[in-house]
């Protein structure tokens, strides 16, 4: 092993421990909460998750009490093991004889009711909590898939995978504690009861230390709240830092930006500790709390007593019962505490949940379940559209018209708005203004499986999950493996799939980390083509694949006699003369449609753009006399 | 009492990085063998790790002395509360003796400063000790990903980013967790068994004879039991990763699942994801409860012990009733803080077990160290590449033999179909990847002894996919320029030929370009990656299909001003498209790994060999057919 040396250098960029400063932006007004607020908000929270599994949490609550029972039971067992057993044999010298062996047989008695009560209680607990977490996370997954893409786009990935495990983990934490805490609350409710049946005025300050211990625990869970909140917002900024500087890892490298990525990422680790820092601080007084305040507060409670015995309205007897049980308690009010505590830190998580399980914009679709035969007509109406900001639009007022069937292909500058074109004709998007109409029905009328049954889309960036060839391909479509196998042939990848070990049933691994770019375009199209679609969209879906591959493809698609109409967006001239139509966008709108040729002839800005090679070559010749 | 188990810990199970699925990049991963960047750390004991862990950040026993001091203090203080009533029950209530009111109170007092003043130490220990951790923690998580950054790239990209930035993230959370809740815990524990058995050997040391053994069986079935949830937790974590898997492909994939309409089979595929979860830590929860009740159980027969003992014991002694009661009392008192142990053991070794992972990542050396660099010659930079043999860990040769000159100022295309090794030759030229066998000469120096600053101050690299990170455009050619100011910017933009695109967005240097530069479009991405290029003004300048999902227009316009800015410098392009090599000073052919023709164009062209069929491929796919015929019909 070689030494480790001392710190790095790179610890210096590290800012020194300072106060909390919190940017304007990083608390909002709803994260400034009144104790009483936090108390509610918290207890909604918890009935909320506790009303997902009512019976778990009531066995765990039963459990619980048997414990507690069980605990109260043991305190008799001594004390009447004291009289019966300890007192006449050590004080007055008589022989054990069976009484030892009873004493022993119930000390192992109320053991073995303890054990069982917490057999019953954790087991209960864990099924609730874990049971309400697969719920949750399941019904996050399941509300994310109906939300409109125009929503997705605008959350950062890392952010909505943290959503969906550490803080629906988190949020769903407090139910950990939540039985054997209200196990507590029924003893300390029972203590109190018991205590001002022996003497009122005892009981009454039996009750105000248990209210001041419980104020004060809460009173430090709600000073946390907002620690809570700015920690958990800079915890998830170090994340997305760490994740987007690793992920950039070469570019860092190949510009020699290490240093530059060392120095932001201790910015923001230095903010997160030092928000850490101060919940550290709230937890300490927490804990301190927690562990001195029950005992400390039973002295006066006891002296109280005291007085109250000279007095002559209680025994000696009776003090010692109440100081027994306040002796009990001390760990159930520390419990309290842990889950005041937890319930402020679930409720930021649950807070983050929220911001998914609230949005309301599910995507809305009609009833129009009719799927008509043959290639799909498009007719595209002054369409405005800009990905959700409809003051910077990507198209303008476009018009485009397709009578159905043929290959149509897209072409166009750099960022003259091609994938938003396919994108609205997926309906991954809904246009700001205009409508989108399949046969002349607008794509918002369609059911929900109707409108993938008919349209499918293949973009540059083909996303496979980790699952077999066929399951990427089907994608939870019924159909057969010669189906799969026709449309690999189709899209020119039947070949590696066969060379793989498992062939349809090989595993492609995590984002088809075991195929090449190319290769995972390909089975992107495949994917599209065994759905049969009507209407097939492909946006650069062959960019990573050698020319005179994609040639073929195209071709075979033409000759297949898909009764589709396909709309591409291409760069290769050679691509592009092979289609039946050309529609030429230009700044978010259609300049001009018409076939290849014509268009060669009668549209300057489509012969610049297509002959940009070949005007290139022959002005190298005329200029330079060609490269020596 | 017993099973309380700090709420915030106790089934944690495993640590969540809430982001394993995480988008790979372009390059499909090498496969990793051998020494591993994530391989599992040497294990090694607690006190070690936490000596190491205290050399490399040094914050973390800063005035531990003092702690541990304070900490003492709060425990004693704890202890003082129930003794105090004790006493009073005792010495003043249940003795004949009359009530001494004052004695009372006096005594009582006593007690409440003693309680609280030890709340106060505690609290000050807790917060100390834990303060300490995160200034440890702080600085080990920039240490690990300052390296990260000067580790080879090729092993950093091999593994899964989400382990990755575990590294930097929750490896270290759950040590926080551990000291905040179990390390407090074992401190205040260690405190009071050793109080309560030092009591009890007070009170009759046969006693804690007898009672010692059972007491060691007890923490060793504790530590047994522990293993054995350990191990089924292990099994847990297998179904916690394939849910994590499902939920991320759901939500990474989404816009594919919505362009299929997969939703059905997507809801599907997680619910049975995380109903397995959901029974697998069920069950291990029922062992769990059933394994902590066996104690609960064990607790019981310690303590019929002690009577029995003390029973037996007593013959001929002067142990008295209360004595045998008091000793009943602290072995309550002692079970509950063994239980804790034991408990944090377990913690202990998660954490242990996530420092170690990142020590192990700290101990490995830089890669961008040079111990004696060399100075680069001034001006443009030629390369010399000398028998160059790659091959990707545990893979085929993907360079072999590879011999090549660029002359210094000389602009040259590098082509061939997918897979030929272009982008590695690329990627070995600028030191991203370091060749097994063969020597790289930059400017006449070897490339291993030119110091990584100047290196990549003097070279520029730019790839197909340009990484772009959340921020504006103007953020984003900072990167390259730190100094860059708005002018600087457009200035470039304007030599470059760019500017009317930059203009053209919505807010032009200060656009958002989104998460891994999502909002442009491919063809802009590499305009960006471009203009911090042409930021840097390389001696050296190597293109990776860089202008690859731009039009063609605008790429001939791009080639054209980068031929105009590669005046005097050497540049050196990977080409997709061969119009770049119809340009080029010099052409090199390569084919498995392989340079096979070398020469100019036309030369390459007349020769008819490799590249004269490549070109004739390339020609036919850009000519558009109307041209083609119309060339054919000049012939």
């Amino acid at each position: 092993m070689q030494p480790t040396s001392g710190p790095s250098p790179a610890a210096d960029l590290l800012p020194p421990v300072g106060p909390l400063r919190v940017a304007p932006d990083e608390l909002g007004p709803e994260d400034r909460l009144g104790p009483s607020e936090l108390l509610r908000e918290g207890a909604t929270h918890v009935w909320g998750l506790v009303r997902g599994r009512p019976l778990g949490f009531a066995t765990a609550v039963v459990g619980s009490v048997t414990f507690v029972a069980a605990v109260l039971a043991t305190s008799r067992v001594v004390g009447g093991l004291t009289d019966t057993l300890l007192v006449p044999v050590l004080e007055q010298g008589e022989a054990p004889g069976p009484r030892l062996r009873d004493a022993v047989v119930a000390l192992l008695a109320v053991g073995v009711w303890r054990a069982l009560g917490i057999t019953l209680r954790r087991s209960a607990a864990g099924w609730t909590q874990y049971g309400v977490l697969a719920d949750l996370r399941r019904r996050l997954v399941s509300h994310q898939l109906d939300l409109p893409l125009s929503w997705y786009v605008r959350q950062r990935v890392g952010d909505l995978l943290a959503v969906n495990d550490a803080h629906a983990r988190q949020a769903t934490f407090v139910l950990a504690p939540l039985p054997f805490a209200t196990g507590a609350v029924v003893l300390a409710l029972g203590t109190v009861g018991l205590t001002t049946f022996i003497d009122p005025v005892l009981g009454l300050a039996v009750a105000a230390a248990l209210a001041v211990v419980v104020v004060v625990e809460m009173v430090v869970a709600w000073s946390a709240f907002r620690a809570f909140v700015v920690e958990q917002r800079r915890r998830s900024v170090v994340a997305r830092t760490a994740h987007e500087s690793i992920d950039g890892a070469q570019t860092v490298r190949a510009l020699g930006a290490r240093e530059r990525e060392t120095a932001r990422f201790a910015r923001d680790v230095g903010s997160l500790r030092d928000a850490e820092v101060v919940v550290h601080r709230r937890f300490a007084w927490m804990r301190a709390a927690m562990d001195a305040l029950p005992s400390s507060l039973s002295i006066p409670v006891v002296v109280l007593g005291a007085v109250r015995v000279d007095a002559g309205v209680i025994s000696p007897g009776d003090l010692v019962t109440v100081a027994y049980l306040l002796a009990l308690l001390s760990m159930p009010l520390a419990l309290l505490g842990f889950l005041l505590w937890d319930t402020a830190h679930s409720l930021t998580a649950w807070r983050r949940v929220r911001t998914v399980l609230d949005v309301e914009q599910v995507v809305e679709h009609g009833d129009d379940e009719h799927v008509p035969a043959g290639p799909a007509a498009v007719d595209v109406r002054t369409v405005t559209f800009g990905y959700g900001d409809p003051s910077t639009p990507v198209l303008h007022d476009l018009d485009l018209r397709l009578d159905g069937g043929g290959t149509i292909a897209v072409v166009g500058p750099t960022a003259s708005g091609k994938t938003s074109l396919l994108t609205l004709l997926a309906r991954l998007w809904d246009p700001d203004g205009g409508a989108v109409r399949l046969d002349g029905r607008d794509l918002r009328g369609l059911d929900r499986a109707a409108l993938p049954a008919q349209v499918a889309l293949v973009g540059q960036e083909a996303f496979l999950f980790d699952d077999s060839i066929r399951g990427n391909v089907a994608l939870g479509l019924d159909v057969d493996d010669a189906a799969v196998w026709d449309a690999l042939a189709l899209a020119g990848v039947d070949d590696v799939v066969r060379e793989l070990a498992g062939g349809l049933d090989a595993v492609v691994g995590e984002r088809g980390a075991t195929l090449s770019g190319g290769q995972r375009q390909r089975l992107a199209l495949a994917r599209a083509l065994v759905r049969r679609p009507r209407l097939l969209l492909l946006d650069d879906a062959t960019s990573a694949v050698d020319p005179s591959v994609e040639a073929r493809i195209l071709a075979g698609l033409r000759e297949s006699a898909l009764p589709a109409t396909v709309v591409l967006v291409a760069s290769r001239p050679a691509s592009i003369a092979l289609c039946d139509e050309v529609v030429l966008l230009e700044q978010g709108r259609v300049v001009a449609q018409g076939a290849h040729e014509e268009l060669l002839r009668t549209e300057p800005r489509y012969a610049h753009l297509l002959q940009a090679y070949e005007r290139d070559r022959e002005e190298r010749a005329g200029t330079t006399g060609g490269p020596t | 009492m017993s099973d309380t188990a700090a709420p915030s810990t106790g089934d944690t199970a495993a640590p969540s990085t809430g982001d394993t699925a995480a988008p790979s990049s372009g390059d499909t991963a090498a496969p990793s063998t051998g020494d591993r960047l994530l391989g599992d750390a040497p294990p090694g004991s607690v006190l070690a790790t936490l000596r190491r862990t205290a050399h490399a950040a040094p914050q973390l026993v800063a005035g531990i002395r003092t702690t541990f001091l304070l900490a003492l203090l709060g425990s004693a203080g704890l202890l003082a509360a129930p003794l105090v009533v004790q006493r009073l029950l005792d010495v003043h209530l249940l003795s004949d003796v009359p009530l001494d009111l004052a004695a009372v109170l006096r005594l009582g007092a006593l007690g409440l400063v003693a309680g609280l003043a030890g709340a106060g130490a505690n609290q000050r220990a807790v917060q100390r000790m834990m303060t300490a951790t995160a200034e440890a923690i702080a600085s080990l998580r920039v240490q690990a990903l300052d390296r990260l950054h000067a580790l080879p790239v090729l092993e950093v990209q091999a593994e899964r980013r989400g382990a990755l930035v575990a590294r930097v993230t929750t490896d270290l959370d759950v040590v926080t967790q551990f000291v905040g809740w179990g390390g407090v815990g074992f401190a205040v524990g260690a405190v009071r068994v050793t109080a309560a058995l030092a009591a009890v050997g007070v009170v009759e040391w046969r006693l804690l004879v007898v009672l010692l053994p059972p007491l060691a069986v007890y923490a060793l079935a504790l530590g047994a039991s522990q293993r054995l949830l350990q191990r089924a937790h292990d099994r847990v974590r297998g179904h916690v990763a394939t849910s994590l898997g499902a939920v991320g492909e759901a939500v990474s994939g989404l816009p594919t699942i919505r362009a299929y309409g997969a939703e059905h089979r997507t809801r599907e595929r997680v619910g049975d994801a995380l109903e397995e979860q959901f029974r697998a830590e069920y069950r291990v929860g029922v062992l769990g409860a059933v394994l902590f009740s066996s104690a609960e159980v064990f607790a019981a027969v310690l303590t019929a012990v002690a009577v029995a003992g003390g029973v037996l014991i007593a013959g001929g002694t002067a142990l008295s009733a209360g004595e045998v009661v008091a000793v009943l009392f602290l072995v309550t008192l002692l079970l509950d803080p063994v239980q804790t142990m034991v408990e944090t053991i377990h913690e202990a070794q998660s954490a242990g077990a996530g420092l170690r992972r990142v020590l192990h990542l700290l101990q490995r050396e830089p890669e961008d160290r040079v111990g004696d660099p060399l100075p680069l010659p001034a001006g443009a930079l030629g390369v010399r590449i000398d028998r160059v043999t790659f091959a990707y860990p545990g893979g085929e040769p993907v360079l072999v033999d590879v011999r090549l000159d660029v002359e210094p100022g000389s602009h040259v295309a590098i082509v061939g179909t997918t897979g030929s090794g272009k982008t590695t030759l690329a990627k070995v030229v600028v030191r991203l990847l370091r060749a097994r066998a063969g020597r790289v000469e930059l400017g006449g120096v070897a490339l291993e002894r030119v110091a990584t600053d100047e290196l990549r101050h003097r070279v520029a690299f730019v790839p197909q996919e340009g990484f772009l990170f959340d921020g504006t455009v103007l953020e984003n050619l900072r990167v390259a320029a730190p100094a860059l100011t708005v002018e600087g910017a457009h200035e470039a933009a304007v030599r470059l030929g760019v500017d009317g695109w930059l203009l053209g967005l919505a807010d032009g240097l200060a656009t958002d370009v989104g998460e891994r530069g999502g909002r442009l479009s491919a063809g802009e991405r590499q305009l960006v990656a471009l203009l911090r290029a042409a930021l840097r003004s390389p001696d050296l300048l190597v293109l990776d299909e860089a202008t690859s999902a731009v039009d063609p227009a605008l790429e001939v316009a791009l080639r054209t001003a980068i031929e105009r800015l590669g005046t005097g410098r050497t540049v050196v392009t990977i080409a997709h498209r061969l119009s770049t090599a119809e340009a080029a000073d010099h052409v090199v052919v390569m084919a498995r790994g392989r340079v096979v023709e070398q020469g100019t164009h036309t030369a390459l062209v007349a020769a008819g060999g490799a590249y004269a069929h490549l070109h004739a491929d390339w020609e036919s796919g850009t000519a558009t057919p109307t041209g083609q015929l119309a060339r054919g019909g000049d012939a």
